[in-house]
């Protein structure tokens, strides 16, 4: 006897498309989401609430990681985030961490899924193909294009992937002068310069409302609706079936599976705290790859006896961020005339624009064809407290008094700033994987996520020589005072892998439907099942796998 | 090369629902028009408030030797000028009152400053036998450049100084940047919508712990 068809663990990008898909289907979907679930009517732009106080992600102290790093002599040392302050955690709330983008929207390419045999292997790190194509992804990169709405233009270009239908469902949305500035400065140096896809609304879509404009988009939640994170495109949609019911507020802290291996329910703490179990015929995992990792490593059961799905010791293993790094330039306006100025203030628009002339090197230098990334431009982000908190300090010196207020205004009110991100391969190797730590326990009392951060030599390689182009676009365009940062230090938001696919049961975790290979009810679906993560941000890719799972679990309920 | 682009005229005729200048003012077409005179802007705050201080008692608080040696080094860390907003224009104080004493508030901050309090008049007392707010104000800012050398005295001024820039740049409705003063001296447009009173961050970090 079940109580629901699906249980679904996580409520963000991996686990809105199957929420969606199934309860359309007319299957009992519940979904356990540990945060609380917040709306439209919940998001201002506060700066305190989005990014200066833990409202939504835990706080330190009750839920954290602990982090491994190399100390200067080569050993791994961990320290918990509680002590360090060092924050893994993306927004956990009803939607996940997909409120909280900025909706950059690349697919992967067709070679992403062939790395091993497109580019051979790399010393150290554990490159392998995918088990399957882009041709086999590709109706769900459409589908998502449509059911989260996604906004831009097709361009005809040398590196565009090929695609199914003729143009994105929504016209680009409104774009800054500095988005023809650039152009035009690619241009004359024989770039391509893309429109970037933005998974943002630049028309009403039903009940959400098209972007406002307000420029404070990534790191904030969306207050029209026009952001399509999983709750607003896709949660809502799900529950409006009938079929669907979201408990917030829900910490699953263990899958029991029963004698013959299968999972038989969810053991969750509700919000005060007293345990709760819900059983399901099928279930699926979608916390974001870290805290999936932990989930199954921390549910022993008789078959499995070092974590669910774990019987090759797979879980938790290649783990993946995004290499790469950002640069930024100065735009003075006492260089320009009255009208470039007011131009450059203007607030709200997007940039939209990126490069991916390098995402395959050829190069003698580099030792031939290597893969390499992509390169996403954007406004400083118009943060006050970010920008004047970086007025305290001039190395290890406060600086205070007048000669902080002189600081003030001239990064306020004397340049505009334009960043370039670079997106590239974070090469799968033995010395990135999340763990459990039995010595730090989490408010519950449960062990945390212990999470080891080594990244290969070769990623630094391919961002600096990326960097080394990006830096000069924006020397071209006439930016000043350009400074830029290529490093092995991992975005904590862009995180993938640790439940990789494939076909061999012993080196991968989940088989090509992303099933696990020895739970037959288990799947997981957010970014862990990914073997390489490609050089673009992760969410398009999630999605459209996550839409790709849910038919093979319709198919495998009926 | 040109690639699709849309004509932002075109986009305006889009928004029938919102006015032309709200869409002005949306877009930042406005904006630096409207924040063209800060002085002029702190100078109305000044008056204003001076009004009120007529008007109304301050409240009790404020009257305490710690919060008003707070106050004082909140203006030598950020001090007045004509066309400069200082830590008393912004409300700094009241703004640090309300965040430390903050239910939801990391309770360590609150006993760091407090314990700085002591800390900065045992080091008056002992340098020049005097109180920090009996000293001139060119003997305050030494004793704060004395400070800021030591480890703890430089954690203090820095947490102090942290709460004075969430003092003049977040939203009103924490109690600090009275009059959006701190916005219009930076020309800074801020975001909207602005941050309702049920709907600060303390008040959602509540349901982070209770259904609602």
């Amino acid at each position: 006897m079940t109580d629901w068809d699906v249980c679904i663990i996580g409520s963000g990008a991996g686990g809105g498309p199957v929420a969606l898909t199934l309860a359309k289907a007319g299957y009992s979907v519940v979904v356990l989401e540990k945060g609380p679930w917040f709306t439209e009517k919940d998001f201002y732009k506060d700066e305190l609430a989005c990014c200066r106080r833990s409202v939504y992600t835990p706080k330190l102290s009750e839920e954290q990681h602990v982090i491994e790093d190399s100390d200067r002599d080569g050993n791994w040392v961990g320290e918990a985030t509680s002590d360090s302050g060092w924050d893994f955690w993306n927004g956990n709330c009803v939607g996940g961490s997909s409120n909280l983008m900025s909706g950059f929207f690349y697919r992967l390419k067709p070679e992403d899924f062939r790395l091993l045999s497109e580019f051979g292997p790399i010393k150290g790190a554990n490159v392998v193909d995918w088990p399957i194509s882009y041709e086999d992804l590709e109706p769900y990169y459409t589908l998502v294009e449509k059911e989260v709405g996604i906004s831009g233009h097709v361009t005809d270009h040398p590196f565009a992937e090929p695609r199914s239908s003729k143009d994105f469902p929504y016209p680009p949305t409104t774009e800054h002068p500095v988005s023809r500035r650039i152009d035009e400065t690619c241009d004359s140096m024989g770039l391509f310069s893309l429109p970037t896809p933005r998974a943002i609304l630049s028309r009403d879509k039903g009940s959400r409302r098209a972007c406002e404009y307000s420029g404070f988009c990534g790191s904030y939640g969306c207050s029209s609706g026009a952001k399509g994170g999983s709750r607003a495109a896709l949660l809502a949609q799900a529950v409006a079936t009938k079929h669907c019911e979201i408990k917030p507020l829900c910490k699953v802290y263990k899958l029991s599976s029963d004698a013959k291996g299968k999972v038989v329910s969810a053991e969750y703490y509700d919000a005060k705290g007293q345990q709760q179990s819900i059983r399901a015929k099928l279930f699926v995992v979608a916390c974001q790859a870290i805290e999936t990792s932990r989930l199954l490593l921390s549910s022993t059961g008789p078959k499995h006896p070092q974590g669910l799905a774990n019987n090759s010791g797979q879980v938790g293993k290649n783990l993946l961020f995004s290499a790469g790094g950002s640069g930024n330039g100065d735009f003075e306006y006492a260089d320009m005339d009255t009208r470039a100025a007011e131009n450059m203030k203007i607030r709200g628009p997007f940039v939209n624009r990126g490069l991916q002339d390098w995402y395959f090197i050829n190069d003698k230098t580099m030792g031939g064809r290597i893969k390499g990334g992509t390169v996403d431009f954007l406004l400083r982000h118009p943060n006050a407290l970010s920008k004047a908190m970086s007025a305290k300090w001039d190395g290890d010196d406060l600086v205070w008094g007048s000669a902080l207020q002189k600081k003030l205004k001239s990064i306020f009110t004397d340049s505009q700033t334009l960043r370039y991100e670079i997106f590239c391969d974070w090469l799968p190797t033995d010395d990135c994987f999340v763990d459990l730590d039995n010595s730090v326990k989490d408010k519950w009392g449960s062990a945390v996520a212990k999470v080891r951060i080594g990244y290969h030599k070769h990623d630094l390689k391919v961002g600096s020589y990326i960097n080394g182009h990006a830096e000069k676009v924006l020397k071209k365009m006439g930016a000043t005072n350009i400074r830029s940062n290529i490093s092995g230090a991992p975005p904590q938001n862009l995180v993938a892998g640790g439940c990789r696919f494939g076909h061999d049961p012993e080196t991968s975790v989940l088989n090509a439907n992303c099933r696990a290979h020895d739970v037959e009810n288990l799947y997981v679906t957010d970014g862990s099942f990914m073997p390489t993560g490609g050089s673009v941000p992760y969410t398009w890719t999630i999605y459209a796998n996550a839409f790709r799972v849910a038919e093979k679990i319709k198919n495998a309920l009926m | 090369m040109i690639v699709g682009r849309l004509n932002m005229n075109n986009r305006m005729s889009d928004n029938a629902g919102i006015s032309r200048r709200e869409f002005m003012t949306r877009m930042g077409l406005l904006g630096s028009l409207a924040l063209s005179c800060p002085a002029a802007a702190l100078a109305e705050l000044r008056v204003l408030k001076a009004n009120h201080r007529a008007v109304d008692s301050a409240p009790e608080w404020q009257s305490e030797a710690a919060w008003q040696t707070i106050a004082q080094v909140q203006e030598t860390l950020f001090p007045a000028a004509e066309d400069v907003p200082g830590a008393s224009d912004f409300g700094a104080d009241v703004y640090l009152h309300k965040a430390i004493e903050n239910p939801n508030a990391d309770g360590e901050d609150k006993d760091f400053i407090m314990r700085g309090v002591g800390w900065l008049d045992d080091l008056a007392q002992q340098s020049l036998k005097k109180t920090f707010l009996q000293l001139t104000a060119i003997q305050q800012q030494e004793i704060i450049e004395v400070i800021v050398n030591s480890k703890a005295g430089r954690n203090w001024v820095s947490m102090l100084l942290s709460y004075i820039l969430e003092a003049l740049l977040t939203d009103p409705v924490y109690g600090g940047n009275n009059n959006g003063i701190g916005w219009k001296w930076l020309q800074h447009q801020p975001g909207y919508p602005a941050p309702a009173a049920d709907k600060t961050w303390d008040k959602l970090l509540q349901r982070r712990y209770t259904v609602t």
